[in-house]
């Protein structure tokens, strides 16, 4: 496998909007707030970003409306169709592209009023549309929303090796522990595994309320440079050790025909991002995995090796996953408590654990100055982050990795 | 293009819906039918152009028994369609269907997505709903001419161990 990228690239700036349910703005306006945020970051002007790429799923505001508004002349972008999973593949293309002397910097947004506008489960503005392809399939039997799209996988994986809904608690409450330490998150309420057991039935057996994630108004952004370029700029590069996606699993739409239902595609994605990178399961520090829905994060655990199938119940109840055990995940709150973003607060997340820089409670958090507290309205850094690895997931036959170094 | 209606919910079949026209028109007179390719005889669950399993584009509408096992289910607690609310909380299974149960692959089968009902159509209880519960196709039947492919439990004992969730 090709690895001569390996450290070659990497991120130079992240940007966000505030999470919010009701921006009250236009996609292109928190679109454009988000990039120059991630140019303010890295320290970069207009000139100096002569690259675009976004993903949407027909929500968003394209790049040449926006690059209007930050004065931007690309020389390269595109606009892609996408969800989760698309931020890591996104920034392989930006490598690609600069690579292939098209551009030199590439600012990656997604935006979108995932609340207020349009929501991923088929409300809001997409309701009044007819039925059509594929989804006669599944609408007509009110299959509609993606913890449906994703259920069938989880029930049979519980059939299989006993997982309750209890083991999917723990997810949450260790995302909700981390989540009281940030400022931005939506939900800093820290929950118990009761809380969530308590809370109403959205699809037995795979997911109550609090076991999904938060619809949210929102943009994200994360500039890719070269590693020489990146170390002229305001802040310390993050490099891309190595990135793989948007991967599959056989049977692609139609997965849930084909193949061993609880192994999603991390299981395909996994070894070759390992090898691309260079590094093993132990080298990781911190883990950002997709939490649309908490099963979601316990199968990609079991995909990518971080346990055997099965044992994916035991490594979320185990403690490793949270803040002060072996390798927290989400350390953000992540889609459960923070934002729903489609996966790229999970790199910002990484991006800043790496850089030592986490906007916890910390009063100096920004200059590096971190306590190592845990407790409620604390700290959330990571002590000596050096790697992390994104998980991004589609659905249970789409995903992507990402892992970082400092 | 015909335009149907179900569940107060719009349907568009357009005539050049190569993929799943043919599939309702069969309903309509109460057969259930999947693709079968004309190359390696595989059927697939999910009507598509291709054969995922052989380089072929040629296929046939095959009609099959409608016999089958729950693979998998969902019980919908909370929906967000609202003609589906007065029905929640009701099961959506995903059928194996007999004919190619493990096949080709041991992990493979002919699969598809229906709601469990009961003989009146209604859901089906969520005590009665276990993977490994034998099941058969029921067609329901709309006042505008589409059929509606849905499964009732057949009343054969269970393949193999069944399994449900507990609450
Ligand atoms: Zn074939």
């Amino acid at each position: 496998m090709e690895t001569s990228l390996r450290g070659k690239y990497a991120i130079a700036g992240i940007g966000e909007t505030e999470y919010s349910r009701g921006s009250g703005r236009t996609t292109r306006a928190m679109g454009a707030m988000a990039i120059r945020r991630a140019m303010d970051d890295a320290g970069l002007n207009s000139q100096d970003v002569d690259g675009m790429l976004s993903y949407h799923g027909g929500d968003s505001t394209p790049s040449t409306s926006i690059m209007y508004d930050l004065g931007l002349r690309p020389n390269f972008y595109m606009d892609c169709s996408g969800g989760g999973s698309s931020t890591e593949a996104l920034i392989g293309l930006a490598m690609g592209a600069i690579e292939a002397g098209m551009c030199d910097t590439v600012a990656i947004f997604r935006s979108m009023n995932g609340y207020s506008s349009i929501r991923i489960g088929g409300t809001g503005a997409r309701a009044a549309s007819g039925i059509s392809g594929l989804d006669l399939m599944k609408r007509p039997y009110g299959l509609i929303s993606a913890v449906q799209n994703f259920a069938f996988n989880f029930t049979k994986h519980m059939s299989e090796y006993g997982v309750k809904s209890e083991d999917l608690a723990h997810i949450k409450v260790a995302h909700s522990n981390h989540a009281s330490n940030n400022p931005k998150a939506l939900m800093k309420q820290r929950v118990t595994v009761q809380d969530v057991m308590d809370s109403r039935w959205i699809i037995r057996p795979v997911a109550h309320l609090l076991d999904c994630c938060l619809e949210t108004d929102n943009a994200t952004c994360v500039i890719v440079t070269s590693a020489e370029r990146a170390k002229d700029l305001r802040q310390k590069p993050v490099y891309v050790l190595g990135v793989q996606g948007r991967g599959t699993k056989p049977g692609g739409d139609f997965h849930v025909q084909h193949g061993n239902l609880g192994r999603v595609a991390g299981h395909y994605v996994g070894p070759r991002i390992f090898e691309l990178a260079g590094v093993k399961h132990e080298d990781i520090d911190v883990t950002g995995c997709y939490d649309a829905f908490t099963y979601t994060v316990l199968l990609q655990f079991e995909a990518y090796g971080w346990c055997k199938p099965g044992e994916g119940k035991d490594y979320v109840t185990s403690g490793v996953i949270n803040l002060g055990g072996k390798r927290p995940n989400n350390t953000s709150g992540g889609h459960l408590c923070e934002a729903y973003t489609h996966g790229m607060n999970m790199v910002i997340e990484n991006v800043r654990q790496l850089r030592g820089t986490v906007d916890d409670y910390c009063p100096n958090a920004a200059a590096g100055e971190h306590n190592y507290d845990y407790s409620e309205g604390g700290c959330r850094q990571v002590k000596d982050a050096e790697t992390s690895m994104n998980m991004g997931w589609g659905t249970p036959a789409v995903g992507s990795a990402l892992i970082m170094r400092r | 293009m015909a335009v149907y209606e179900y569940r107060g919910q719009r349907l568009d079949i357009p005539d050049n819906d190569s993929e799943y026209r043919g599939y309702f028109e069969a309903a309509g007179e109460h057969r259930l039918v999947v693709k079968k390719c004309r190359a390696c005889g595989l059927l697939r669950g999910e009507p598509g152009p291709g054969c995922p399993w052989c380089p072929s584009l040629e296929w046939d509408w095959q009609e099959v028994s409608g016999k089958g096992t729950i693979y998998s289910y969902q019980i919908v607690a909370h929906t967000v369609i609202p003609a589906f609310r007065d029905m929640a909380p009701f099961a959506i299974v995903l059928v194996e269907l007999d004919e190619q149960a493990g096949q080709p692959t041991a992990d493979d089968g002919l699969r598809i997505t229906a709601n469990l009902v009961d003989g009146d159509l209604k859901p089906e209880k969520e005590e009665n709903v276990a993977i490994g519960n034998r099941v058969e196709v029921i067609f329901d039947d709309e006042p505008d001419g589409i059929s509606i492919p849905q499964f009732k439990l057949s009343g054969e004992p269970p393949k193999g161990e069944t399994w449900q969730h507990s609450v």
